[in-house]
């Protein structure tokens, strides 16, 4: 018994050595690959728990696999609620409208203000900047769309973020750091003007870094629903899929419409807590989508404060 | 530079007005494109500074913003005897420090760990896994830790957590609504949802180091561990200053997404943090909208104080600041 044992921890030894390991490397990977799983599991354990039919669901614990088939009952009775369908469409016609306009207004500014040889770029840059740090607050601000009749309006969610101003602080950095000042000199030379250096030169240099922030503002026009709760309020035709996603997930106002439709369409009235898992899972699919594409980008400098080379 | 020297030498004799219209002239292409986010900013960043004068006034919907009457300092004098106000103050702070404990050590931790990773593909797949839950909404992620904290009810077998906790023979416990647990739900669940995004810029840094310093320190017989700590770890600490003086500047700003989709009135006592009680004295269904417009320009007044200290030390760094 002991001698085999022995030999057992030798061999295990010799395998490690074998491809370079050691008790180091083992706390290493071991300890990096249980926090993915921490990020990741939760999850697919939604996912998993959200396809599962009832009668396994009920009987609880972690599940790694889909038992007893996958049923995705779940998904019709959300996609069968009117307000669901109608939200999503808010949320893409708003996503699409602030992500374009906000891209356009802040690199645009962001090119202008990284030419500080330009009088009054400077200044610019400082009042754009104290904005981060200090700003009228949420009354003010409601008194604001009051005076320019955007509350309860569709175009609150739109217009006042036009200028994203820690984007605006990445895209100077980059246009300031990132973009060849040689390149630009080159063009000067050659005849080109302003405008020529800007769309023949400085965008098609940048276009991966714009790219992906607009990938980065699409992904927080999609969340937000600060804008709907704040100065929209109750009016239902307006409510983003965020929004509804809140009411879904958290204060769960609108969990016994959903569950009422179901048993309309003939289901088993479904429990909330899988309902909450669908909600999760239908949520989390248009971020999955573009997922592959902003940590393509995002590795890339789209960080703020990162060192100089 | 080479504009200026172009458009100053001859220029002098001439009127203010006609120097504007040559310069204006060259850049103005410069100028209309700064001219739609100009707007933009004057309009709907400084148009909301007018908004401030409420906190000295006593705001009636009938007068408006500018004709209700000034009450002087009364709003603060207010603010400063609310004790809730105190406690929200206290709350954020507390908040923040627990996460700079131990949200920041962690993220500078997991960033080394994961550069000592050489198999090229467990590295990028472990990298996808902890970038993913950043992109995730603070309600989609607060829906995780709901269904994942659940307590049982009758309709519902309750939370994973729980039902581990109940296969193990103890009582389930409804994390969040117990106070004691709430600070640290919030730190764990920030934990997760950020580490791996913060620990990106911290891989920009440790891309940037030179492998022959790995190279002569491997022929000098260090190992793997000593080469972290010794070259690693000084290598990448201009970044974790830099990151520490940010979080540092944040000290007085509260999460709103994060607490206001987690909290619940059980857990106010250690959970209710400024953004959440500003809003829920004013638009959440209060009406103290000059008390929360005083609170907010207390709030800012002090975050930019604490935003200029760190940025001097940031200048001190080579690094891009974000002035």
């Amino acid at each position: 018994m002991k001698g085999s044992a022995q030999g057992r921890k030798r061999y295990r030894r010799s395998m490690l050595a074998r491809f370079g390991f050691n008790f180091y490397d083992i706390f290493v990977y071991a300890f990096c690959i249980l926090f993915a799983l921490v990020c990741v599991y939760p999850m697919w354990y939604v996912f998993v728990a959200s396809v599962t039919p009832y009668e396994e669901y009920i009987k609880g614990g972690l599940m790694l696999w889909p038992r007893g088939g996958i049923d995705f009952q779940y998904y019709v009775a959300i996609f069968s609620t009117r307000s669901f369908v109608n939200s999503l469409w808010i949320s893409v016609s708003k996503t699409v409208l602030a992500t374009a306009l906000s891209v356009l207004v802040t690199s645009t500014m962001a090119y202008a203000v990284s030419k500080t040889h330009i009088r009054g770029m400077k200044v610019i840059n400082a009042l754009v900047v104290f904005n981060l740090f200090f700003t009228g607050g949420l009354i003010p601000q409601y008194m604001l769309y009051q005076d320019l009749h955007l509350l309860r309006t569709y175009w609150v969610m739109v217009i006042p973020g036009a200028l994203n101003i820690t984007y605006f602080i990445i895209m100077r950095n980059y246009f300031t750091y990132s973009v060849p000042k040689d390149l630009e000199e080159a063009a000067l030379l050659d005849g080109c003007t302003d405008v020529g250096v800007f769309f023949r030169v400085v965008m098609p240099v940048s276009r991966s870094m714009i790219a992906a922030v607009t990938l980065f503002i699409a992904v927080i026009n999609w969340n937000d629903y600060y804008n709907y709760m704040m100065f929209i309020g109750n009016k239902t035709n307006l409510q983003p899929f965020a929004w509804i996603l809140r009411r879904m997930l958290v204060d769960q106002s609108m969990m016994n419409t959903v569950r009422n439709g179901a048993a309309g369409l003939g289901m088993e009235l479904p429990p909330p807590m899988a309902l909450r898992m669908a909600t999760i899972i239908c949520a989390m699919i248009p971020i999955l989508c573009v997922y592959p594409f902003l940590q393509k980008h995002f590795t890339s400098g789209i960080t703020l404060g990162a060192v100089k080379e | 530079m080479k504009g200026k020297s172009a458009a100053e030498t001859p220029l002098d004799q001439r009127s203010l007005l006609q120097r504007f219209a040559v310069y204006m002239r060259k850049y103005w292409f410069i100028y209309l494109l700064v001219l739609p986010g100009l707007i933009c900013m004057i309009v709907f960043n400084y148009g909301t500074m007018y908004g401030i004068q409420l906190a000295f006034k006593d705001y009636s919907p009938r007068l408006g913003v500018w004709g209700s009457p000034w009450v002087g300092f009364e709003h603060f004098r207010e603010m400063i005897a609310d004790p809730n106000f105190i406690r929200a103050f206290k709350n954020t702070v507390i908040i923040n420090v627990y996460k700079l404990l131990f949200g920041f050590t962690f993220n500078v931790f997991l960033a080394l760990l994961i550069n000592e990773m050489k198999i090229r593909r467990v590295k990028s797949v472990v990298q996808t896994c902890v970038y993913l839950p950043y992109f995730l909404s603070w309600v989609i992620f607060a829906g995780l830790v709901q269904v994942f904290l659940e307590y049982p009810s009758a309709a519902d077998l309750g939370g994973v957590v729980n039902q581990v906790i109940a296969s193990l023979g103890g009582t389930p416990i409804d994390f969040l609504k117990t106070p004691s647990m709430f600070r640290g739900i919030l730190t764990i669940s920030n934990i997760i949802k950020t580490a791996g995004y913060s620990a990106i810029v911290y891989f920009a840094a440790i891309a940037g180091i030179n492998p022959t310093l790995y190279e002569s320190a491997a022929i000098d017989g260090a190992n793997r561990k000593d080469m972290m700590l010794h070259i690693t770890l000084p290598r990448i600490l201009p970044s974790v200053a830099v990151m520490l003086i940010l979080e540092l500047a944040g000290l007085f700003v509260s999460n709103f997404d994060q607490v206001y989709n987690l909290y619940s009135n059980y857990v106010l006592s250690t959970g209710d943090v400024l953004s959440t009680y500003i809003y829920r004295i004013s638009l959440g269904g209060g009406t103290e909208f000059e008390l929360s417009t005083a609170m907010n320009l207390v709030l800012n007044l002090m975050g930019l104080i604490v935003v200029l200290i760190a940025n001097k030390f940031i200048e001190k760094l080579d690094v891009q600041g974000i002035f």
